[in-house]
C-alpha cells in the first residue's frame, strides 16, 4: 500500500517535472516558429543601475509632467481654451499677452471691441470703437481707445479719435548723444496723456496717406530704481530738455505703404513708412522742432521661400525751429530688440533705450532661414547685423560712433504667427538676450 | 499503542509525505499559472498624443544621452539584439504577434478579409449613434448596430473621398497580414436615414465640451462629410473589441502586471521592426497612443492582447486629408534635422524638400490616394513622428527578418490587400499597389544589402540547403556571388576549414558533425559589386539536422 502510494506520487512528479521542463528548456523542434529559446525569456532591465541613478530626477519630473498633460487632454482643457479665446475676440475681447522690452517679465491685457461687445458690428462693419489695456509688471501700464470709421461712403477714406494714457514705470535714461556710458544709468517714471484725432486716405489696400492731430501731456518724475541714480543728481550739469515735462501739439503726416505677405512672418514684399511731423510745446513749453522719418525695409526670397534676407533703413531727425528745444523723452531711442517701435529702435546688443538723440540712422540686415518645419509650425534662425548711429545733427554723423550688434536668433511660429522669438546678440557692451513673441520687423 | 496502531501511523505519514511531495511539485509546477491567475488585474496604463510628444521628442531624447549603456554600445559598435527569438531567429506567436503570412502564405482571399469576426455592421436597423467626437471639421460617431455590436465610425475629408477610408482599411489588412493583432476594419456605405442618435449619446465638440448629442446636430456632422453619387456616406468601421480596456502598451517597457510579458518591448523584434513596417506604409503617425490593450478571456484564462489600431494616418493620407511632404522624413521635433539646417545656414535642401519642389508644390496624387509614392523615398531614413528608441535598434537580424516577411508579400498579394480599400477608380488602387510594391523592393533591397540574406535552410544528404534572398527577389546578381562558409566545432572557437561555393548548398562532411552537441556552420555572401563579406549567418548542425540559425547583429 506505502510502496504503491509512494510509487504514484514519484511517478506522477516525475511526468509532471518533464513536461515542466520541456516547456522550459524546450525540445529542439522542427517548428521554425516554436517558443525554444537558447534561455528562458526574462525581464532585464531597460538601463543599468547608474543610468538608472542619474535618471532619478528627471524620473521624479517625467510623472506629473504626464499626469498634467493626460488631463489636459483627456479633458480637452486646450480646445477648451482655444474656444473661450477665439468666443472672446469674437464677442469683443481680444486678450494679449507678451514679451516686455525693459524686464523680462511678460506683459498681459486686452483689447476691448465695443462694435463686437454692443453687436453692431455686422450693421455698422465699418465704424470701430475699441480700448485697449496693457499692463506690464513693475514696467508700464497703458489704456487707449480709438473711434472711428473705415471705408467711409464707400470710399478710402478713414477717420478717427483717439485717446491713450500710459505710465511707464522705470525708462532708462543714460545721456544723451553717442558718447553717452552706460555708467550713468539712470531712470525716470513718465506718464503720457494723449488725444487726438486721424484722418486719411487708403489708396488701396496697401497705400494710405494719415493726417494725425494731437495733443499730449507728459509728466516726468525723476526717481532712483534698482541701483541707477536719479537723472537729476547724475545729469545734473547738464541741460536735459524736458525734464520736468511737457505739453505738447502735434501735427503729422504719414505715408505707409506695406506690400508684406505677413506682417509677423513676412518672407516677400517691401513696406515704406514716412513721416513729417510739427510738434510745439504749449503753456510753458519750449519745444518746437520738426520730425523726419523714413523706415523702409524688404524682403528678399533668396531663390527659395526658405531663405529670406531683410534689409530694413530706419532714419529720424528731430529739428529744432525757432530755437524752441526737443524734449528729451521725445528723442529718437536706439537699443533692444526693437519689438516696440516707438519706444527704441532695434540694436539688438544694446539695452532698450541706450541712446538717445536728435537723429537717428540704423540699418538692420537680417538673413532668415527655415531650418524646421513641421505642418504649419516653423522654426527659422535668423543670423542678423544692426548697425546704428545716434547723432545731433547729420553733419556729426561720424564713423566711430556706430554701434554694430551681431547675433543669431530662433523664431518660431505656427501658421505665420510667431509664438516665441529667442535672440542672443553681441556687441561692444557684452550679450543681450530677448524672449518675446514677435519680432522687430 | 499496538503494531497495527503503529504500523498505521507509518503509513498515515508516509501517505501524508506522499501526498506532500505531490502537492510540493504541482505547487511548484504552477507557480506560473497561479501568478497568472493573481495578476489579472492589469492596470490601465494610460497615453494621450500629447504625452507621447513629451515623452518620446522631449524627455526620452534628453535622458537617452544620459544613458551609459547607449553610449557604451554607440562607441563600441555594438548591438542591442532583441530578446525574444528563438532558436530559428524567428519571432514566436505570442498576444503581440502571430507569425501569418510569415508562416505561410495567405490567400488572396485571406489577405483582403485580414482580421474580422463579423461582415461589419449590420444595417438591417439603423445605426445606433451612442457618441460622437468633433476632430477639427470633421466627426466620428460610435455606433451599435442590429446585433448590439459596437463600431467607431471614421470619414472622408471633403474633397478627399476615399482617402482616410481606404488608407484606414488597406494599412490594417497589411498588419495583419505581417502578424499584428489588429481590430476588425470593415468598409461602409451608408444612407444619411441609417444614423439615429441613442438616447443620453454624448459628443465631444471641438469647443473641448462635451454635450448631449441631438439628432439635429448629427445632420450637422454629416453635412459636412463628402456623399458619393449614389448620395452614400462612407466609412471605415473599427469593431470595438470584447474586452476589458487597459490602456496602450509602451514600444519600450514590458507591462511588469503581466506574466505573459517577460521581454522589454523594445527588445521585441516585432516591436522594433514596426518602424520598417510603418515606413512601407508611409505610416507616420504610429505611435504607443494609438495602440490598446485589452484583456480578454481564453480557455479560462484571463490574457493581455495587444492591438495596433488608428491608420488613417497610413498611405497617403491624414485625418486632415492628404499627408504634408515632411510626414516621414522628420520627427515632431527633429533636433538632428533642425541642427544640420542651422549649420547648413539654409542651403540644405531636406530630402522632403527635394521631394517638394520636384513634386512641383502641390499633390499630385488622385483626391483618394493623397501624397503616396516612391520617389526619393529611402528605407534608411524614414521617421515616425515620435523617435521611438525601439525603432532605432533594429539590428541587421531585425531588419533581414521584417525584409524575409516583406518580399513574402508578392505583387498580387499587395493587391489584394489594397482591393479591400474598395477604390472606385481602379487607377488609384494600381498606384497605391505599385507605390507598396516599389517601398517594399527599396526596404527590403536596402536590409538583404546590409545583412546576410541566407535563409530556408535545410539539411539532406550531407549537404546544408540554402535560399539567397536578395538573389532570388532580384536584389542581387547570381553572377559573381560567392558563399563563403566556416565550420567551427563544438567546443572550438576557431574554424577547422573555410571554403566558398557558387551554389546556394555547402557539404557537410560527416566527420564535422560530433556525437553530441553540435557544429557551427557560418555562412557568408559576397558579391562581384563589394569587396567585403557580408554579416554571417550561423547555423548548428548535428546528426538530426539543423538545431538553430542566427543572423548576425
Amino acid at each position: 500500500m506505502i510502496s504503491k502510494l509512494s510509487k504514484q506520487a514519484v511517478v506522477f512528479s516525475a511526468f509532471f517535472l518533464c513536461l515542466m521542463a520541456a516547456g522550459y528548456a524546450g525540445e529542439k523542434s522542427r517548428d521554425p516558429y516554436a517558443p525554444i529559446y537558447t534561455k528562458p525569456l526574462s525581464a532585464e532591465s531597460l538601463k543599468d543601475p547608474l543610468s538608472r541613478l542619474i535618471e532619478l530626477p528627471f524620473k521624479l519630473i517625467k510623472w506629473p509632467m504626464d499626469q498634467g498633460i493626460i488631463y489636459t487632454e483627456n479633458h480637452r482643457l486646450d480646445k477648451k481654451a482655444k474656444w473661450i479665446y477665439e468666443r472672446a475676440v469674437e464677442k469683443g475681447i481680444k486678450p494679449l499677452a507678451g514679451g516686455s522690452e525693459s524686464t523680462l517679465i511678460p506683459f498681459y491685457g486686452a483689447e476691448l471691441n465695443f462694435m463686437a461687445l454692443t453687436k453692431q458690428k455686422e450693421k455698422h462693419p465699418d465704424l470701430f470703437a475699441t480700448t485697449t489695456i496693457l499692463h506690464g509688471p513693475t514696467s508700464f501700464f497703458l489704456v487707449g481707445s480709438e473711434i472711428g470709421a473705415d471705408m467711409i461712403g464707400g470710399s478710402g477714406f478713414h477717420a478717427s479719435g483717439f485717446f491713450q494714457y500710459d505710465v511707464r514705470e522705470k525708462e532708462p535714461f543714460y545721456g544723451i548723444g553717442p558718447k553717452s556710458s552706460m555708467g550713468d544709468s539712470t531712470s525716470f517714471r513718465m506718464n503720457t496723456t494723449k488725444v487726438g484725432t486721424v484722418a486719411g486716405l487708403s489708396f488701396s489696400p496697401t497705400v494710405d496717406l494719415s493726417s494725425v492731430f494731437s495733443y499730449k501731456h507728459v509728466g516726468i518724475h525723476n526717481r532712483a530704481h534698482d541701483g541707477k541714480g536719479d537723472m537729476r543728481t547724475i545729469f545734473a550739469g547738464q541741460n536735459i530738455p524736458g525734464m520736468n515735462g511737457e505739453d505738447l501739439l502735434d501735427y503729422e503726416l504719414v505715408f505707409n505703404r506695406d506690400t508684406r505677405d505677413s506682417q509677423d512672418q513676412a518672407t516677400k514684399g517691401s513696406y515704406q513708412k514716412l513721416s513729417f511731423k510739427f510738434t510745439d510745446g504749449t503753456g510753458n513749453s519750449q519745444a518746437r522742432y520738426f520730425t523726419y522719418l523714413l523706415d523702409a525695409a524688404k524682403y528678399f526670397q533668396l531663390a527659395s521661400p526658405r531663405r529670406v534676407f531683410v534689409t530694413r533703413f530706419f532714419t529720424e531727425y528731430n529739428q529744432q525751429i525757432d530755437h524752441g528745444n526737443i524734449p528729451f523723452f521725445e528723442m529718437v531711442k536706439l537699443g533692444s530688440s526693437g519689438t516696440f517701435p516707438s519706444r527704441s529702435q532695434t540694436s539688438r546688443a544694446y539695452v532698450y533705450n541706450r541712446f538717445y538723440g536728435e537723429g537717428a540712422m540704423l540699418l538692420n540686415l537680417e538673413y532668415r532661414y527655415n531650418v524646421m518645419q513641421y505642418k504649419d509650425f516653423k522654426l527659422n534662425t535668423a543670423l542678423f547685423f544692426d548697425e546704428g548711429q545716434i547723432f545731433s545733427d547729420f553733419g556729426k554723423i561720424c564713423l566711430k560712433y556706430f554701434r554694430e550688434s551681431y547675433g543669431v536668433g530662433f523664431y518660431l511660429s505656427y501658421a505665420k504667427n510667431t509664438l516665441l522669438a529667442f535672440s542672443v546678440a553681441h556687441g561692444n557692451e557684452g550679450p543681450q538676450f530677448y524672449l518675446d513673441n514677435k519680432v522687430a520687423f | 499503542m499496538n503494531k497495527k496502531g503503529k504500523r498505521k501511523t507509518e503509513n498515515k505519514k508516509i501517505r501524508r509525505g506522499a501526498w506532500l511531495v505531490i502537492l510540493g511539485t504541482w505547487v511548484f509546477g504552477f507557480t506560473g499559472i497561479a501568478a497568472a491567475g493573481e495578476t489579472v488585474k492589469f492596470k490601465e496604463s494610460e497615453s494621450s498624443f500629447y504625452s507621447d510628444l513629451f515623452d518620446q521628442n522631449i524627455y526620452n531624447e534628453g535622458v537617452n544621452q544620459l544613458d551609459l549603456g547607449r553610449w557604451r554600445r554607440k562607441l563600441f559598435g555594438k548591438e542591442l539584439s532583441s530578446k525574444n527569438v528563438n532558436l530559428f531567429d524567428e519571432v514566436p506567436d505570442s498576444w503581440f504577434f502571430k507569425n501569418r503570412q510569415g508562416r505561410e502564405r495567405l490567400s488572396a482571399e485571406a489577405l483582403e478579409k485580414g482580421y474580422q469576426e463579423t461582415p461589419g455592421p449590420d444595417l438591417s436597423q439603423p445605426l445606433r449613434v451612442t457618441a460622437a467626437e468633433q476632430r477639427g471639421m470633421y466627426p466620428r460617431f460610435w455606433a451599435t448596430d442590429a446585433r448590439g455590436d459596437e463600431y467607431l465610425l471614421e470619414f472622408d475629408p471633403q474633397g478627399n473621398m476615399e482617402l482616410v477610408t481606404g488608407a484606414e482599411i488597406v494599412a490594417s489588412r497589411f498588419y495583419y497580414a505581417l502578424g499584428y493583432t489588429v481590430p476588425q476594419f470593415t468598409l461602409l456605405s451608408i444612407k444619411h436615414d441609417q444614423f439615429q442618435v441613442a438616447p443620453e449619446a454624448t459628443t465631444w465638440e471641438e469647443t473641448g465640451f462635451k454635450k448631449a448629442l441631438s439628432q439635429s446636430r448629427l445632420e450637422e456632422y454629416l453635412m459636412v462629410l463628402p456623399q458619393n453619387e449614389q448620395g452614400l456616406y462612407r466609412a471605415s468601421a473599427c469593431k470595438i473589441m470584447k474586452g476589458k480596456y487597459r490602456g496602450i502598451f509602451s514600444f519600450e517597457s514590458r507591462r511588469k502586471d503581466d506574466l505573459e510579458d517577460p521581454v522589454n518591448h523594445r527588445d521585441r523584434r516585432e516591436i522594433r521592426t514596426l518602424g520598417i513596417f510603418a515606413s512601407w506604409l508611409n505610416h507616420y503617425d504610429l505611435r504607443e497612443s494609438d495602440t490598446l490593450d485589452i484583456s480578454v478571456e481564453k480557455n479560462g484564462q484571463i490574457a493581455l492582447k495587444h492591438y495596433l489600431a488608428d491608420f488613417n494616418g497610413a498611405l497617403g493620407s491624414t485625418q486632415e486629408g492628404p499627408k504634408a511632404p515632411m510626414l516621414g522624413y522628420e520627427y515632431t521635433i527633429d533636433y538632428g534635422e533642425t541642427l544640420k539646417s542651422i549649420l547648413a545656414f539654409g542651403f540644405r535642401e531636406k530630402p522632403w524638400q527635394k521631394k517638394w519642389r520636384l513634386a512641383g508644390a502641390k499633390v499630385s496624387g488622385s483626391p483618394a490616394v493623397g501624397y503616396f509614392t516612391s520617389d526619393l523615398f529611402d528605407p534608411a531614413r524614414y521617421k515616425t513622428e515620435f523617435p521611438y528608441e525601439a525603432f532605432r535598434l533594429v539590428t541587421r537580424a531585425d531588419g533581414f527578418w521584417a525584409a524575409k516577411l516583406l518580399v513574402s508579400f508578392s505583387d498580387e498579394d499587395i493587391r489584394a490587400m489594397v482591393k479591400a480599400g474598395q477604390y472606385s477608380d481602379a487607377k488609384d488602387a494600381d498606384t497605391i499597389a505599385r507605390t507598396l510594391s516599389e517601398r517594399r523592393d527599396k526596404i527590403a533591397r536596402f536590409w538583404l544589402s546590409r545583412a546576410n540574406p541566407l535563409d530556408g535552410f535545410s539539411f539532406s544528404g550531407g549537404k546544408l540547403f540554402f535560399k539567397d534572398l536578395a538573389v532570388e527577389n532580384g536584389f542581387a546578381s547570381k553572377e559573381g556571388t560567392i558563399y563563403s562558409m566556416e565550420v567551427v566545432p563544438e567546443g572550438r572557437k576557431k574554424k577547422i576549414l573555410r571554403t566558398e561555393t557558387k551554389e546556394p548548398s555547402v557539404n557537410i562532411q560527416p566527420e564535422w558533425i560530433p556525437a553530441e552537441g553540435e557544429v557551427k556552420i557560418l555562412l557568408r555572401v559576397g558579391r562581384a559589386s563589394s569587396k567585403r563579406l557580408s554579416p554571417a549567418v550561423t547555423v548548428l548542425l548535428n546528426a538530426d539536422g539543423i538545431q538553430g540559425i542566427r543572423h548576425e547583429d
